[in-house]
């Protein structure tokens, strides 16, 4: 077949054609080689000889972060640090010299470090050839010194970078998080996003949900430097690239309820606060302890400090308002009571048998927080003083599925896919989950009754339990909690949607629910809330746990008639929720509504004094 | 080698061209390691695997290229199951996994699929019934060539895995299709490129493509079928472009820009180009003579002895230098391609054109890099650059190279 001539003729052309492809290839090459050899040969020589190129990184400043009056939460600022900087040009001559004794030791001596960490750092350094960071932040008395002695430090320099800085030190430290320099299995994993030595990266909160808008992106020039390191000028071969500053962050979060909030838990050791605004589900406050300062961070951590701070049973970097899940107690009642009067199990005024201090059902005895019992009493004024036998009879009554339903309408048992990272989804059990545990209907029917008064596997976080009274307070509307308003200078994001659907339901709902929960604090369980002048509606909890004393709860929404704002304040092992939480919220919203601030700036419209004569005593 | 009957057959040229270089490979990386460091002394690791590399070209030339024939499918198989392994269990250097351990050995399996892929690619296109002019037969060379790329471009490592379409389109035209389909069949990667770096939704982009499009149909006149489908597929991929953009995040659009461009970062590719250009430019004509190069910048460029070893060559060998190695890879090549034109067996003639393509690519795009005119893609340079797979690889290529020579009269 390949015999015939015009396929030897085509053979011998498609030859011609590789040969001058081949040809065009190398020619291209020759080019290259001419121009750098030949014709810019001198300068190269010079750059090489007498001169040297080096990258200087121009640093982005990381992008702000601003509450929603325009308060500073944190910003960069420009830190001096001390670098060792191997010099490529000097690596035979210079490298012996710099890991010397006495040069480690005058360092060392200079920045006040270790003469051992100095002289790994710099060993490090000579063979990475990567700028080592010898003393961070330093103050102007070792900047003094190193420019003084700047000559016989070789390699040695002050760089200037930016830092991060958190105004209000401990203030939303867990919402904030903090950012930190990269570390190398970043650095190896996020290689693709251009992340280089030295860069701050994001690490908890809103600093790492939003580490994409906040980092900027950094720039680079070339610059030629003298023997001594010393600037000479800019390459002009390569036109420098300027770092693109990273984009601001204003938040719901309004610095004046963090405050209330945050001086109200002063004394907590270890539990959570959140507030929220019921309107738009827009974070006004959030508050963890233990807390920690997140500029620890910003300054370089030593070991010993990071250990302290994780290897602490009691966890400082946990964001408990959003990852702590805790049994949410009695608050839960206000679940129960919605779906009972949703599904119309009950009516408002429906009694069942009264409270004597206990309910016997399926043989066991089922107690009611008060021994003496409650007597007769009607839902609303069940929820006022949160009597156990009358929500055990509820729960009967409305079944597990009904009660989770609205459970979860009300934001409970998922996540609320507020902005920040690693949320807890807390949980409601469901009956497919007790078949799956104990085998198909092998569960007590009494599980229901211990539900209903959110005792059980029930477990809840501080956030979603504030999302829970914000809709509560909006009359079942549902809201989407959020923390970022706006990034830059754009307008305000439209609030996110919300996850679940909420719960469409007429007055006749919510009437009797806003009812019994200014009840509980008018005159009932939560009476420490009160706060003269303004009508506060809320729930106590007092949520039994293994890990000791209970721990005390509290959910509430002010003003009653038309809420501003719904918190829920969680104090672990500590006791009665209202004895230890209810006087958490009085004080928060006393220091709000009395000093008038968010009660002008939010609500305008609300006067607070209106509602108390209308449900008193 | 063995008998002296057999010695006059070798492509003698070609033999010394590549003699020449490695010699030249193992002075520079001498010069490039001997200076206190992180890589101080490795030239003595690799004259070691220049002995074994030798000796794999040895074993390469003996066996009959009926072997490699033969054993074509099972090699593949086995090379492609290496780059399975390579992203499952590889070990990463500089964002990448390219690398497989095992034991004591480890190498990089994208430089043998390459050498695998040219040899069922010729297999197949060395088929008696194979017939480039129907375009059915065109697709089970695509496919053969599409698994290694994109197990390749995935680790990622765009340099070696681009080498996969060359040897492909050089194969093609070699194999005889005729050079209009070949333009129509490239022409929708050309729109894929074009569209991701301008904006598709643009009419210039739409203006552009349809020139071009119409300036080639009405050059090479294309059957009925083979028009449509060309019109098709690149309108098709320039409507599927904005969309898949939209798709996009915004991480991964930077993935694939720094993926086309690493250039970009000027922290890592861009300070070795400047410090590679000073040194080849530094060299001037004459060079600064062997273990003289005084731009000593370059012992802190971490790849001076791997993918930049031509910017040692640059400047202790001056253009003199530079030149010369040019000439001996511009022997080798050429030699090469008159071997595939001479060599009388399909299979062997098809071999010898994917292997010199290959070669060709790596050359030309490693040392444009070095003086700054093409991307830095983490390609090696054949026979001089520091690494035991890829000298065997490239020792192996040869090897076969003259396999082809000694039996270029066989049918």
């Amino acid at each position: 077949m390949r015999s015939a001539s015009p396929a030897r003729r085509d053979r011998e052309r498609r030859f011609a054609a590789l040969v001058t492809i081949t040809l065009a290839g190398f020619a291209l090459i020759v080019l290259g080689l001419l121009r750098l050899q030949v014709v810019e040969h001198q300068r190269y020589r010079q750059l090489s000889e007498e001169n040297r190129i080096r990258l200087e990184v121009l640093r982005a400043p990381r992008g702000a972060i601003f509450d929603r009056n325009g308060e500073l939460l944190a910003d960069s600022y420009p830190s001096f640090n001390i670098v060792f900087r191997p010099m490529p040009a000097e690596s035979t001559a210079r490298t012996p010299a710099t890991v010397r004794a006495d040069w480690v030791h005058r360092v060392s001596a200079l920045v006040e470090a270790d003469s051992s960490t100095i002289h790994q750092l710099v060993r490090a350094a000579n063979r990475s050839g990567q700028t080592a960071i010898l003393r961070r932040n330093a103050p102007f008395a070792i900047l003094a010194g190193i420019e003084e002695h700047r000559a016989q430090l070789p390699g040695v320099e002050v760089l200037v970078g930016p830092l991060r800085r958190y105004p209000h030190g401990t203030l939303a430290a867990h919402l904030l998080g903090y950012a930190g320099q990269i570390n190398d299995r970043d650095l190896e994993t996020r290689a693709a996003e251009g992340y280089h030595p030295g860069e701050l990266i994001g690490r908890t909160g809103l600093e790492r949900s939003f580490e994409g808008t906040l980092r900027g992106q950094d720039g680079a020039e070339y610059v030629v430097v003298n023997a001594m390191g010393k600037r000479v000028s800019t390459l002009t071969e390569v036109p420098p690239r300027p770092p693109v500053a990273g984009r601001s962050l204003v938040l719901t979060l309004d610095l004046k309820v963090q405050r209330a909030l945050e001086d109200a838990m002063a004394g907590v050791v270890r539990g959570a606060a959140v507030a929220i605004d019921p309107r738009d589900g827009g974070i006004l406050a959030m508050v963890s302890r233990p807390d920690y300062d997140p500029n620890e961070f910003s300054r370089g951590l030593t070991g010993a400090r990071w250990k302290a701070l994780t290897g602490d049973g009691s966890n400082p970097l946990l964001n408990r308002a959003i990852q702590g899940q805790y049994p949410p107690g009695s608050t839960f009642k206000i679940v129960t009571m919605v779906a009972a009067l949703r599904e119309g199990v009950a009516r408002p005024e429906t009694m069942f048998q009264p409270c004597y201090g206990s309910y016997q059902f399926g043989g066991r005895s089922f107690g009611c927080w008060k021994p003496s019992g409650h007597g007769s009493l009607d839902l609303v004024s069940a929820l006022q003083h949160s009597c156990d036998v009358y929500f055990y009879q509820l729960g009967m009554r409305l079944g597990l599925p009904r009660l989770e339903a609205t459970a979860r309408a009300l934001g409970l048992g998922g996540r609320t896919g507020v902005d920040l990272p690693q949320e807890s989804g807390g949980f409601i059990p469901s009956a497919d989950w007790y078949d799956a545990r104990w085998g198909n209907g092998h569960w007590r029917k009494g599980v229901i009754l211990n539900l209903a008064i959110g005792q059980g596997e029930i477990l809840v976080t501080p956030i979603q339990l504030a999302l829970m009274a914000g809709e509560v307070a909006a009359d079942g509307r549902a809201l989407r909690p959020h923390v970022v308003l706006s990034v830059g200078d754009g307008p305000p994001a439209t609030p996110p949607h919300p996850l679940q659907t909420g719960i469409k339901a007429e007055a006749a709902v919510w009437d009797p629910v806003h009812q019994g929960l200014e009840q509980v604090v008018a005159a009932g369980t939560g009476t420490a809330a009160r706060v003269p002048g303004l009508a506060v509606a809320g729930k106590t909890g007092t949520a039994q746990n293994p890990h000791g004393k209970d721990h005390a709860l509290f959910v509430c929404y002010a003003p009653a008639a038309q809420p501003t704002i719904a918190m829920a304040i969680v104090i672990e092992n500590i006791g009665h929720g209202g004895t230890f939480a209810a006087p958490v919220a009085a004080q928060t919203l006393r220091q709000l509504f009395l000093a008038d601030s968010l009660q002008k700036r939010v609500a305008p419209a609300v006067r607070p004094d209106t509602t108390g004569g209308v449900h008193g005593d | 080698m063995a008998t002296r009957l057999r010695l006059p057959e070798l492509d003698w040229p070609m033999a010394l061209a590549a003699g020449a270089l490695l010699g030249i490979g193992l002075a520079s990386v001498y010069s490039a390691t001997t200076v206190p460091g992180m890589h101080e002394g490795l030239w003595a690791k690799q004259f070691l695997w220049l002995v074994l590399a030798l000796g794999a070209a040895y074993i390469a030339a003996s066996f009959h290229y009926r072997a490699h024939d033969a054993l074509a499918y099972p090699l593949y198989g086995i090379s492609l199951l290496l780059l399975v392994l390579v992203l499952a269990i590889g070990t990463s250097a500089l964002g990448a996994k390219r690398w497989l351990d095992l034991g004591p050995l480890h190498f990089q399996p994208s430089e043998i699929a390459l050498i695998a892929t040219v040899f069922v690619l010729a297999r197949r296109f060395s088929h008696p019934q194979l017939d480039l002019t129907r375009i059915r037969h065109w697709f089970p060379p695509l496919l053969l060539v599409l698994i290694p790329f994109a197990l390749v471009a995935k680790e990622p490592d765009l340099g070696t895995s681009l080498a996969f379409p060359v040897i492909l389109i050089a194969m093609y035209f070699w194999a005889g299709m005729p050079v209009g389909n070949l333009l129509l069949g490239l022409s929708p990667a050309g729109t894929l490129v074009l569209a991701f770096l301008t904006n598709p939704r643009g009419v210039s982009f739409w203006a552009a493509l349809g020139v071009v499009l119409a300036g080639l149909i009405v050059l090479l006149k294309p059957r009925r079928l083979m028009l449509v489908a060309a019109v098709l597929l690149n309108v098709g991929v320039g409507m599927m472009m904005p969309v898949v953009k939209d798709h996009l995040h915004d991480y991964q659009l930077r993935r694939i820009e720094t993926f086309l461009n690493p250039d970009q970062d000027p922290q890592g590719a861009g300070y070795q180009i400047i410090q590679s250009r000073i040194a080849i430019g530094s060299g001037g004509v004459l060079g600064k003579g062997w273990l003289k190069g005084t731009q000593k910048a370059l012992s802190f460029l971490p790849m001076r002895h791997t993918d930049f070893i031509f910017a040692v060559v640059g400047e202790e060998g001056g253009l003199i230098g530079a030149l010369t190695v040019v000439l001996l890879y511009g022997v080798i090549i050429l030699r090469g391609y008159r071997l595939s034109a001479v060599a009388r067996n399909g299979f062997a003639s098809l071999m010898a054109v994917g292997l010199v393509s290959a070669l060709f690519y790596h050359v030309t795009v490693n040392v444009l890099m070095t003086i700054g005119w093409a991307p830095v893609t983490g390609l090696p340079l054949p026979l001089l650059s520091y690494g035991g797979t890829a000298l065997i690889v490239n020792c192996v290529q040869l090897g076969l190279l003259q396999n082809v020579a000694m039996r270029r009269q066989e049918h």
